[in-house]
């Protein structure tokens, strides 16, 4: 039962991971997720500290405003207008992630949360930490949070998918529309900055930043649809959580770190087999060239009139080896008659109407 | 209790040299990582170097049967696996549709993570492995387990990165302000590049034992864009920046010292923060406040005068 929880929890988190993934992902905005997985550490300390009652749902409230915070902080030194994008996330994030570790090792909070959890998280205690309700066991809290994210993030790109779509895509566009992209922005990385809240304690920073951006990196590579992309990330977030808890079960370790390894094997395998691939795009290349290769020499000829195949090799100034490797191509595939015992070349007659 | 610099305990001296030298290195290296728009790419080094340190490790102790966490070792592997995962993001936002954040992001998770699973396998290996006790460190740093050793190899190769960085000054700054000039001069752009990314993973390498592979990105990017708020020269900005670096590094060294069980690094980045925080509030010309009093002046002006001026 106890597995059957563990593997539940990760699942739920892998699916809303990637899908808030996938939109960070497009919009260039990949390295927020490693911003918020950081920054929310002093958030969750912090609103433990406040509350006191770890089981307060206020308490992911309280973190995920922190999230916010730092989105809020980068803008704003952004704004100053003196440092660019990438350099305020990198000033902010470090900054909020060494207070929650300061904090931490001052055990302000009490033994709420150890170091190594900042990492890895803690997928399998999270089970045995139930909710109950008036009495009643519901399950492990853990499973509840990512699901409440899973069903914000859902919720939110069902209703405002338009939104997020010409958001990510052409934010010029959605301003002159009269959108307020800013606010539809800070809107969805709020559901984001909770998402990366709720999944934090069981998934531990590294495993938040990694589902939120192998598995919709890897979709990418596959499909061009958004729809398609948000789906096929799903499946292999599904798939990474899934394959790293057998192998972190298999090995006797935190979990974590296997799955962000499965994560990332599944974009490396992507990355080689998918159509926009780096192997498959050299292929498609390789395609291109044959093809115009062909064309080039169709170009020399003219409809009913051979040429000598020397001449025509000259011309192009090709070994024969190529010429011949071409002429064989054009042969067999696009329209080219090699008569053999004149030596020559012709284009064969069109079909009348193409 | 007595100032931490009355009664200078040796080991401290270690420290407190280490972490100034990691500062002062990694500020002025991190300018041009700052000027270049990639103040993340040293994020993704520093985390994939845990990777490399973890399997250089596990590769030593495989052939050799023994691994100690020499520096010695563990430089080298973090230098391969940090360079390994530039490279590789480079190529994928090349030849894919996917964009250089999406790409440096799925390195730092395949790197980061792979090497935390590695150094999980390691520590539950039976017998025990002599030696991997410290590996841990390296996630969120260790600057008071340093040793005088240590310190050699932070000189050395801080050093090393300084030398270069200065014997190839013009060209290095020519090729960051305006790579198509360099090229157009007959500067080797890619050889340049690389050299940028290897002093790059260098600074990280000796960093990450001071403040940890998670907060190395804030040596780098933070002591630089203070710097930028007080000028406008190259030269100036490196030794400003080397300059914040120093001191958060001495700072967070003595601070953490004095203070029972303050971890060093997150001291460090704190007060290199607060540099920042000041050097954006208070820096003439481009400080906010500046800034501010000037559009209050500007504001001011009568019309006519104000067109005359522009």
């Amino acid at each position: 039962m106890i597995e059957f929880w563990t593997l539940a929890i990760a699942a739920v988190t892998a699916l809303a991971c990637a899908l808030s993934g996938t939109f960070l992902v497009l919009k260039r905005e990949a390295l927020v997720s490693e911003g918020l997985a950081h920054a929310v550490l002093p958030g969750i300390v912090i609103a433990y500290a406040l509350i006191g009652d770890r089981t307060s749902p206020l308490l992911l409230v309280g973190a995920a405003a922190m999230g916010l915070v730092m989105i809020l902080a980068v803008q704003a030194v952004r704004r100053t207008g003196v440092v660019d994008a990438t350099a305020s996330l990198g000033v902010v994030f470090p900054a909020l992630f060494s207070v929650g570790v300061l904090l931490t090792s001052m055990d302000l909070a009490g033994t709420y949360f150890h170091a190594d959890c900042i990492i890895e998280g803690n997928l399998a205690l999270a089970p045995l930490d139930r909710l109950e309700v008036g009495g009643r066991d519901l399950g492990p809290r853990a499973f509840w949070s990512v699901s409440v994210a899973l069903l914000l993030v859902t919720g939110f790109v069902a209703l405002l998918f338009k939104e997020l779509k010409l958001l990510t895509f052409d934010p010029e566009l959605a301003a002159s529309l009269g959108f307020r992209p800013n606010r539809v922005h800070l809107a969805w990385l709020a559901v984001v900055s909770f998402t990366v809240v709720a999944s934090f304690e069981a998934a531990g920073s590294i495993l938040v930043v990694a589902l939120m951006i192998a598995p919709p990196a890897a979709a990418v590579l596959w499909v061009d649809d958004v729809r398609h992309i948000l789906g096929l990330a799903g499946v292999l977030g599904l798939v990474s959580a899934f394959a790293g808890h057998e192998l972190g079960m298999a090995m006797d370790i935190a979990p974590a770190g296997p799955m962000a390894t499965s994560a990332g094997a599944l974009f490396l395998g992507s990355l080689a087999l998918a159509p926009r691939g780096i192997l498959m795009k050299g292929r498609a290349h390789r395609h291109l060239l044959a093809r115009m290769e062909v064309d080039l020499v169709a170009a020399r000829l003219r409809p009913g009139a051979p040429r000598d195949l020397e001449s025509v090799r000259g011309e192009l100034g090709w070994s024969p080896r190529r010429f011949d490797a071409v002429v064989a191509r054009a042969v067999s595939g696009a329209g080219l008659v090699h008569d053999a015992a004149a030596g020559t070349l012709h284009l064969a007659a069109r079909p009348a109407g193409s | 209790m007595s100032a931490p610099w009355v009664d200078l305990d040796p080991t401290l001296v270690v420290v407190a040299a280490g972490t100034t030298t990691v500062g002062a290195v990694s500020g002025a290296l991190g300018c041009f990582a700052y000027l270049r728009r990639q103040g993340l790419v040293g994020d993704v080094v520093s985390h994939s170097a845990l990777l490399g340190v973890v399997g250089a490790f596990v590769l030593v102790h495989a052939i050799t049967g023994s691994a100690s966490r020499s520096l010695f070792i563990l430089v080298p592997g973090a230098l391969v696996a940090g360079t390994a995962a530039l490279m590789l993001a480079r190529s994928v936002s090349i030849r894919t549709r996917l964009n250089d954040d999406a790409s440096l992001g799925v390195m730092l998770s395949i790197f980061f993570g792979g090497g935390l699973f590695l150094l999980r396998w390691v520590q539950r290996q039976s017998p025990p492995i002599a030696g991997h006790t410290g590996l841990e460190d390296y996630i969120f740093g260790m600057a008071a387990a340093m040793t005088r050793a240590d310190l050699w190899m932070i000189f050395a190769l801080g050093g090393g990165a300084l030398v270069v960085l200065f014997l190839m000054w013009k060209e290095l700054k020519v090729f960051t302000f305006d790579p198509d000039f360099a090229r157009s001069q007959g500067l080797p752009s890619r050889l340049l590049d690389t050299l940028l990314m290897g002093l790059l993973v260098a600074g990280v390498v000796i960093g990450i034992q001071t403040v940890g592979v998670i907060l190395m990105i804030a040596l780098l990017v933070t002591p630089a864009a203070a710097a930028r708020q007080w000028t406008s020269s190259l030269s100036t900005m490196a030794l400003l920046a080397a300059a914040f670096g120093a001191v958060a590094g001495a700072g967070g060294a003595l601070l953490s010292a004095s203070a029972a069980s303050l971890p060093t690094g997150p001291v460090v980045v704190l007060l290199a923060t607060t540099i920042f925080l000041l050097s954006l509030l208070l820096a003439p010309r481009r400080g906010v406040i500046a800034r501010a009093r000037a559009r209050r002046v500007l504001r001011d002006v009568p019309p006519r005068a104000a067109g005359g001026a522009s």
